[in-house]
């Protein structure tokens, strides 16, 4: 018996609105980012939370392919939405997260955190945790191509999609992150608070790859 | 807009930008300290420091660069390189700074001819503060001539 339109259509409707929803977990992820310190995060937190269920969102026609390989097979809908109303959900949902919540609603949020980080320098903080949030939302987009382009295509594609990620901060972001560590050494030592251990870091941010391969040979 | 380029712009933003002007600050900051009690050491290198974060972070990325990329032992190759250079660059450079003060305070300049007593300081401060521009043109001269590396 054949799968009715409208199920697969449904389905279709569901897969195709996931990048949508990608990019809104990403805007969750930023603000989570803030609350866990903006330029640090924990692993386990909200922000790792949401940067996860993005990967999951943008790999999941891959996850997929598991039950492929267990032996129940799938009946993934590939294609155009058939059905003219579900068409026009997911084009009006797809429309309003990226023109309303990424183009514009994101940018604002952005500003905001660019004023909070003013606001912490005036309390006496770092303003470097809301300018890297500002700039996290600012690339959201761009991010989310980012994790389109580290899919492999496979059921392993959400793991490689975070393999890639891990590379990518250690190879590209950590090394710009050096040049911050050593800028916090010279302000701390204006300031006379302990600058070392930020020459230290910027030391690590450089050898990101290769301390990995330290504690990989350690075990 | 790409978050990578965002904190590499904001990395050169703060480095090559902000923190040179602040290295004018600095210096004037040091010559007030120098008149008054305060330290005015710490603002003098600060000064110094501001104008070399891109040499600084050259110097890191050269010493963390000096083995593959994914060998376990480059942090403490690094590390090693780091040391390596304080100990046999910077503190020899030292040594000579310790000669040159050790010559003048032989001379006299310490206690005959007392740098620290008032009249004098407040002259020297006087000529710093004249000369404000002319030290952080100098300071930069320095930082270029060393852009080269110490052979």
């Amino acid at each position: 018996m054949p799968t009715p339109q409208v199920l697969n259509d449904i389905i279709r409707l569901l897969l195709q609105l996931m990048p949508a929803m990608a990019l809104i977990c990403l805007v969750l992820a930023g603000v989570a980012l803030r609350m866990e310190g903006g330029s640090t995060f924990a692993i386990g937190g909200s922000f790792t939370k949401w940067a996860l269920w993005g990967v999951i969102m943008l790999s999941l026609p891959h996850l997929l392919l598991w039950f492929n390989f267990f032996g129940l097979p799938v009946p993934v809908a590939g294609g155009a939405i058939g059905t003219p109303w579900l068409d026009g959900i997911q084009v009006d949902v797809s429309t309003f997260v990226t023109d309303f919540l990424i183009g514009r609603v994101t940018v604002v949020l952005a500003a905001f955190f660019v004023l909070r980080a003013l606001l912490d320098a005036v309390h006496g903080g770092s303003p470097l945790a809301s300018i890297v949030t500002a700039m996290f939302l600012l690339a959201i987009p761009a991010t989310a191509d980012l994790i389109t382009s580290l899919e492999t295509g496979t059921r392993f594609s959400a793991v490689d999609v975070l393999d890639g990620l891990w590379t990518y901060v250690a190879g590209r972001i950590m090394p710009a992150a050096a040049g911050l560590a050593v800028v916090a050494a010279i302000f701390n030592f204006v300031a006379n608070r302990p600058s070392m251990r930020f020459v230290g870091a910027a030391i690590g941010f450089l050898t990101v790859s290769a301390l990995w391969r330290l504690v990989q040979g350690m075990m | 807009m790409v978050f990578e380029n965002g904190i590499v712009n904001l990395t050169s933003w703060l480095g090559n930008v902000i923190l040179p002007t602040l290295a004018g600050l600095f210096f004037a900051i040091a010559i007030l300290r120098f008149v008054g009690p305060g330290q005015h050491q710490r603002w003098m290198y600060a000064g110094l420091l501001a104008l070399m974060v891109s040499g600084i972070l050259r110097g890191l990325e050269t010493f963390s660069s000096q083995q593959a990329w994914d060998d376990p032992d480059l942090y403490w190759m690094s590390l090693m390189n780091l040391v390596n250079w304080t100990c046999n660059v910077m503190m020899p450079l030292y040594g000579v700074v310790q000669l040159v003060v050790g010559t003048l305070h032989f001379a006299g300049i310490g206690h005959r001819m007392y740098q620290g007593g008032s009249w004098m300081r407040h002259f020297v401060a006087a000529a710093g503060c004249f000369m404000l521009s002319g030290i952080v043109r100098l300071a930069e001269w320095f930082v270029i001539q060393g852009t080269g590396g110490v052979s």
